[in-house]
């Protein structure tokens, strides 16, 4: 007989996740405006002087009113900006700034991804007090008090200024504490998230690079309420990729924290002395990038499912095309010929090359290997 | 133009042409369906420059004439008409108007002139084929056919034509398979060609049981015209993969260790359960063959294992070798005999399936780590 005494299953509740994306505003020109007072207030351009081959690192809030922007070759910062002040990074003062930010950071016991030096996605959801963890408004609004004594502590004892953003994943997240910058604190409610996204461009959503936002512009998708009205899964648009597209176009993003130090990607590129389109020259750099990939492949016991090319230009103009395989691949025989064949399918040696990379991405431990015919 | 038609004829033209449509044309026109009515036949065109196809079905023709017609909406409101007599009533601004029964519709098309125009042929050569014959050597080779488009020589069907016989390979340079079968080829009819996987996945969708096909064929390009007594007849012309396809007898094995006869469907059986305990990241089955038994395991860490032996006739020395298990299922899904051959060397070498009827399967094992 049926117990009838029995708790029926409650209904399935949202389960609240709470992530924090923690980016420091203007890192580079900050700790150097921090350390020398004469260039506070002034608009300061870390990387290579406008006389030199090089680029743009960091600029202040400053400089970038000027349109001065990192990447940028410094020739065209020094044009756009001539009374920035050029300084050279100091790539050791940062990285150990990073360690002693990143020390705070550990000190609050959420889980950290660490993406860049002045960067990282904080994950609290396992602090969530119990009676909150199906609540997920009520469950962001806890994490404030957090948000906000993580920019106290790094503002008092690093006098350095952070941007916060809060939300339900690491979309949102990133998002919004790119909303409010600098010295920003931004929170995403779940209830308000598609209307928030409503308005932004396309390109404001995360994967969404020139191509693709060409692809979805050309398709009279601009903003990402386009992609949230339109009633395909955009596949025919966008490839694969389109149902994840559609999900991000409403907030939604269920990737997990990468934690830990394992390899995400391994890449090999070269800068030529004179900017080249000869082939043979090319084709020598991309088979020894090739071997160079395929060895640090085997010695981690690593396939790769992602082939990508990368090519730059003398105008700096810098391309990445990238190729995802059925079977992931090891041998430098095969990165080599997918890198050839990206570089000729996407017509990217149409001018010669300031530079020319190879890289595999999509990386997992290697299981029973798939052997191939020898055709040839 | 002005025609009627019963639903049913219309609709079989429309269903044999309009997959070739893509949903995303750069042209206008190559999302239309080209009409063009002439005693007593509408013919029906549609294209997208690399496959064309075309068929022609029975109308009663008032007014003969072309135009052409968006088709996938024009097939939708086809398709929703009750069953019986359609009237398309086409004017020289080429909108057409529909009426059947109490319904009526007017769709805006584009003039004719703008289609492009029907490939031509010079010199050409040609074969001609049992369809069902085609159809059953299209299902031997088909599935391993690569769609890995940084391989493009392999994203169609090897065709071959020499030595009174048509060879049919397709692989994806993990396994290879290849048909053949006798016909009459004349010495000037000889030829290598590869037929892309678009205009090969509309042949076998058009082509039946009875009746022939007749492949004409120049340097670049391919037709099949089939035609069967009492049904529709079709043309399909494609574009030929440009390139050459690789040496592939050079990877079918000479000489084997072991030929192992196996039950084809209790073999087929065993790997379907032995395949659910795979994963992407472990997607291999280990067979491991001991005297007069063969035992098929699948083992995914976290996950599970499956283990099923298999009665055989095996005298052979203890051995094992692991496979992909789609990769070794597709030949024994496409095939119909009662036992299939199963050669093998040692666990890095290819092994082969043969059967009864012209077929050879050359498989590549996975490396166990």
């Amino acid at each position: 007989m049926a117990d009838l005494t029995a708790p029926s299953t409650p209904p399935a509740r949202p389960a609240a996740r709470v992530i924090l994306h923690l980016d420091m505003d203007a890192f580079y020109a900050s700790v150097e405006q921090r350390d020398r007072p004469d260039l506070r207030g002034r608009p300061v351009i870390v990387g290579s002087p406008p006389d030199q081959r090089g680029v743009v690192c960091a600029a202040s809030y400053e400089a970038r009113k000027f349109g001065v922007r990192s990447a940028m070759p410094s020739r065209t910062a020094g044009r756009l900006c001539p009374q920035g002040v050029f300084v050279r990074p100091r790539m050791e003062e940062y990285r150990h700034e990073s360690r002693e930010i990143f020390r705070l950071v550990a000190a609050t016991g959420v889980f950290v991804e660490q993406v860049s030096v002045d960067e990282a996605y904080l994950e609290a959801t396992a602090l969530i007090p119990p009676a909150l963890r199906s609540e997920p408004d009520a469950a962001l609004e806890w994490a404030r008090p957090l948000a906000e004594e993580l920019k106290r502590s790094i503002r008092e004892q690093r006098r350095l200024t952070a941007s916060v953003g809060i939300a339900g994943n690491k979309l949102l997240a990133k998002l919004a504490s790119d909303y409010r910058k600098p010295d920003g604190l931004m929170l995403i409610p779940e209830r308000d998230k598609v209307a928030f996204l409503r308005p932004l461009p396309v390109r404001a959503l995360h994967g969404v690079g020139r191509v693709t936002e060409e692809a979805l512009v050309g398709a009279g998708l601009g903003t990402i309420g386009h992609l949230q009205d339109y009633p395909g899964d955009l596949r025919h648009l966008v490839g694969s990729w389109g149902p994840v597209l559609k999900r991000f176009a409403v907030g939604e993003d269920d990737r997990p924290l990468e934690l830990g130090d394992e390899v995400k990607s391994i890449s090999s590129e070269t800068t030529f002395e004179h900017d080249t389109a000869d082939r043979p020259t090319l084709r020598a750099a991309l088979r020894e990038h090739a071997d160079d990939i395929a060895r640090k492949l085997e010695r981690r016991h690593l396939w790769a499912r992602t082939v990508q090319v990368k090519v730059r230009y003398g105008d700096f103009t810098t391309l990445t095309r990238q190729f995802s395989v059925e079977e992931p691949v090891v041998e430098a025989r095969e990165i080599y010929r997918l890198g050839c064949w990206l570089l000729a399918q996407h017509q990217l040696v149409s001018r010669p090359l300031r530079l020319l990379g190879l890289g595999v991405s999509g990386l997992a431990e290697a299981q029973a290997r798939q052997l191939r015919l020898s055709l040839g | 133009m002005k025609l009627t038609i019963a639903k049913e004829q219309l609709v079989a033209g429309l269903q044999a042409v309009q997959n070739v449509v893509g949903s995303r044309t750069t042209l206008p026109i190559l999302s239309n369906v080209l009409l063009s009515a002439n005693e007593g036949r509408l013919e029906l065109t549609a294209t997208d420059l690399d496959v064309t196809i075309a068929c022609s079905v029975n109308a009663t023709v008032e007014r003969p004439g072309k135009t052409t017609l968006p088709v996938k909406k024009f097939f939708g409101i086809i398709r929703e008409l009750p069953t019986g007599e359609i009237e398309l009533d086409v004017d020289e601004k080429s909108v057409c108007a529909i009426r059947a029964g109490a319904s009526f519709f007017k769709i805006n098309g584009l003039a004719a002139e703008e289609f492009p125009p029907m490939p031509s042929f010079k010199q050409a050569r040609a074969v001609s084929l049992p369809q069902e014959k085609l159809k059953a050597m299209l299902r031997k080779t088909s599935f391993a056919v690569s769609t890995d488009e940084s391989r493009y020589v392999l994203n169609g069907i090897f065709f071959s034509l020499k030595d009174h016989k048509v060879t049919l390979v397709a692989t994806d340079g993990r396994r290879l398979a290849l048909t053949d079968e006798e016909t009459e080829i004349s010495a000037e009819a000889q030829a290598d060609f590869i037929v892309p996987t678009k205009a090969i996945n509309e042949v076998n969708r058009l082509l039946g049981s009875t009746g022939t096909v007749e492949l004409k064929y120049s340097e670049n390009q391919v037709a099949f015209t089939t035609a069967a007594e009492g049904q529709m007849g079709a043309l399909i012309i494609s574009k030929l993969v440009d390139g050459n396809y690789p040496n592939y007898r050079q990877v079918i094995p000479g000489e084997c260790q072991e030929r192992i006869s196996l039950p084809r469907e209790e073999f087929l059986g065993a790997l379907r359960r032995a395949e659910l305990m795979t994963s992407d990241k472990s997607n291999s089955v280990k067979l491991s063959f001991s005297r007069n038994q063969l035992a098929i395991t699948a083992n995914t860490p976290e996950v599970g294992e499956a283990r099923e032996n298999l009665a055989i006739n095996y005298k052979g020395k203890d051995f094992a070798i692991a496979f992909n298990p789609a990769y070794l299922m597709d030949p024994l899904k496409a095939l119909e005999t009662d036992e299939v051959a199963f050669e093998l060397i040692d666990e890095l070498s290819p092994g082969v399936v043969k059967a009864s009827v012209p077929f050879l399967y050359v498989i590549m094992p996975m490396r166990m780590s």
